[in-house]
């Protein structure tokens, strides 16, 4: 595209100036408050912290007191429950996605009204949905009634209050929150297969099941790359949901902690009985935490840019 | 209707009780959210499930007035059309040069931009802290516009720069020969074109920023100038026994972007399959 011209005419000059007056708005409110902080987070990482005063240069200290207790029970916990967040969003909202938007594609009527039903969700705040779930699935909530009235349930439901199953609830609320995305995304991906493609399988006798295995699937990379890119992304900042339904403290008992949550203890003062900040503690988890996310985003695209079905 | 009607629909029948399932899933928490308004929290712990048999308003009245919920929601308008406004004039000022003119140095530019969207700006709180700090932006609706402009500029100015790319160079060149200036170009004669990528950016800067409390929860210590979301999560520890007030605070809170839905929802569908980005 750049080409280098000999001479700059003069009009050439007064072309650039207008460009650059033009971006310029844009470029200091997002450097401002987008790119500086995020730079000096990184680079505060390497200091000792009081407070929110920048002590003196302490190299990686800051990355080795993450990996010792007290700081790697929690680390490593909130770690895990990210990676179980992940997992149980790619199978259970991006595979039934998947499993709806094939079940839309092949019906020609009530897509739109479905899609749109199914996506609402995800135009509510968190704090809407975590606040209603909670709601919903307290003891004596409206879940507990209905699993009483099938016979599911005997006595209180607590599973929010239950360590090995309130990580599992809380996906599932976050699904449930963004099924519609995968659904939107995979019925463009769909219509965008040539419909060929789908009679020629469908009069080689091929089911719909083995149809969506074998044919669609291959030409969905896009759709899955950007899915699981995206999925990875927000699993990994997740911090709302927890925040709205167990407390910033990922109750119960860390079990519902996350990365965000405890760089937020860590930052903002939450963490441990007397809420004392440890900045320098917390500029490192995000520093890792950045350098997680880009390596990995980077990864998964070219991961799935080499699986890229082309014609 | 033929046979091979008939058997078509049955084959299809297994599908439509599956798609019919999860559609239940999503609007029965809805329904439960919308009747328990116009209930008395004592039938609340009742019957969860039927209709209110009083309906009242009670409930809409105490969230409004006691819990302040009418200066949350002027907070919050205030804010997200800040932000839109913001967003929109300051990513298409620098979309259309960046897009229409030869510079040699847009493509860098656009690309630095571009970076923005899957930046984890959260983990740059700290900082962020201490520049509003250093600025007098704590405790400010101006402070939150600033920084949910600067999250949502790197999406709208790609989205706007990818439709403006393709429309024709004779759109501009005939205002240009008659003098007209490039800011009338822009605003005048571009934009009104675009105007369906203008419709994506704003409802999705719109939803993003109405929706959100991380940012709220860091910057905004004074009541005076919450924003809804961010009420809400005191609000539910508060009053978590009256059950009636909180519902009627999470339907109003919801019925802006309810509102927005219903008379977009196409648009918003087709946005988000083409770009997937929301959040």
């Amino acid at each position: 595209m750049s080409t280098s011209r000999p001479r700059a005419a003069p009009v050439e000059w007064q072309k650039h100036r207008s460009a650059a007056l033009f971006v310029l708005p844009a470029l200091v409110i997002y450097c401002l408050f987008v790119i500086y902080p995020l730079a000096s987070s990184l680079w505060g990482s390497l200091f000792e912290w009081r407070g929110f005063r920048m002590r003196g240069f302490v190299g990686l200290d800051n990355f080795a007191r993450l990996f010792v207790e007290p700081s790697w029970t929690k680390l490593s916990g909130a770690f895990t429950h990210n990676v179980f967040w992940f997992l149980g969003i790619m199978v259970l909202q991006n595979g039934l996605g998947l499993i709806f938007a094939y079940l839309l594609f092949l019906r020609r009527r009530g897509t739109a009204f479905l899609q749109s039903v199914f996506f609402f969700p995800a135009v509510l705040s968190p704090v809407i949905v975590g606040a209603l779930w909670r709601l919903l699935l307290t003891p004596d909530g409206a879940v507990e009634s209905l699993l009483h009235s099938l016979g599911l349930l005997e006595g209180r439901l607590t599973i929010l209050g239950d360590s090995t199953w309130a990580l599992w609830v809380l996906i599932a609320v976050d699904a449930w929150n963004w099924m519609g995305l995968p659904v939107l995304i995979f019925t463009a991906g769909l219509r965008q297969i040539q419909p060929e493609v789908f009679e020629a399988a469908r009069l080689d006798g091929a089911g719909n099941g083995r149809i969506l295995w074998s044919i669609a699937l291959p030409q969905l990379v896009p759709s899955i790359s950007s899915l699981t890119t995206l999925t990875f992304i927000n699993t990994f900042n997740q911090f709302d949901l927890v925040y709205v339904m167990q407390g910033v403290q990922g109750n119960p008992n860390f079990a519902t902690d996350t990365l965000v949550t405890y760089f937020f203890r860590l930052a903002f003062g939450a963490e441990g009985a007397v809420g004392i900040t440890d900045i320098g503690l917390a500029l490192a988890l995000g520093t890792l935490l950045f350098l997680l996310l880009t390596v990995v985003t980077i990864g998964l695209l070219r991961f799935f840019e080499r699986r890229t079905v082309r014609f | 209707m033929t046979n091979l009607d008939v058997a078509q629909r049955i084959r299809q029948l297994p599908g439509w009780i599956v798609l019919a399932l999860w559609a239940l899933v999503v609007a029965v928490p809805l329904y439960i959210l919308i009747v328990s308004c116009f209930k008395t929290t004592a039938e609340i712990y009742g019957d969860k499930f039927g209709l209110p048999t009083n309906w009242t308003l009670d409930n809409f009245a105490n969230a409004w007035t006691q819990a302040q919920f009418a200066r949350y929601m002027w907070n919050s308008f205030a804010v997200t059309g800040g932000a839109v406004i913001l967003t929109l004039v300051v990513s298409a000022m620098a979309a259309f040069p960046l897009s229409r003119y030869q510079l040699g140095w847009s493509s860098p530019v656009l690309a630095f931009f571009l970076a923005g969207v899957m930046l984890p700006i959260r983990l740059a709180s700290v900082e962020l802290f201490t520049l509003m700090k250093t600025l007098d932006l704590l405790d400010s609706r101006l402070g939150l516009i600033f920084v949910y402009s600067a999250i949502r500029i790197p999406f709208a100015v790609f989205i706007l720069a990818n439709f403006m790319r393709v429309l024709p160079k004779e759109l501009e060149e005939a205002a240009r020969l008659d003098g007209a200036k490039e800011w009338r170009i822009l605003f005048r004669i571009i934009l009104p074109t675009i105007k369906p990528a203008v419709a994506i950016v704003a409802i999705f800067t719109a939803i993003a920023v109405w929706n959100d409390f991380f940012f709220p929860l860091i910057f905004i210590f004074d009541d005076d100038y919450k924003t809804v979301p961010l009420a809400i999560t005191t609000f539910i520890g508060q009053f978590r026994t009256d059950w009636g007030m909180v519902f009627a605070a999470l339907a109003i809170s919801m019925m802006p972007v309810l509102v927005m839905y219903l008379l977009l929802a196409r648009q918003i569908r087709e946005g988000v399959g083409a770009t997937g980005g929301l959040k």
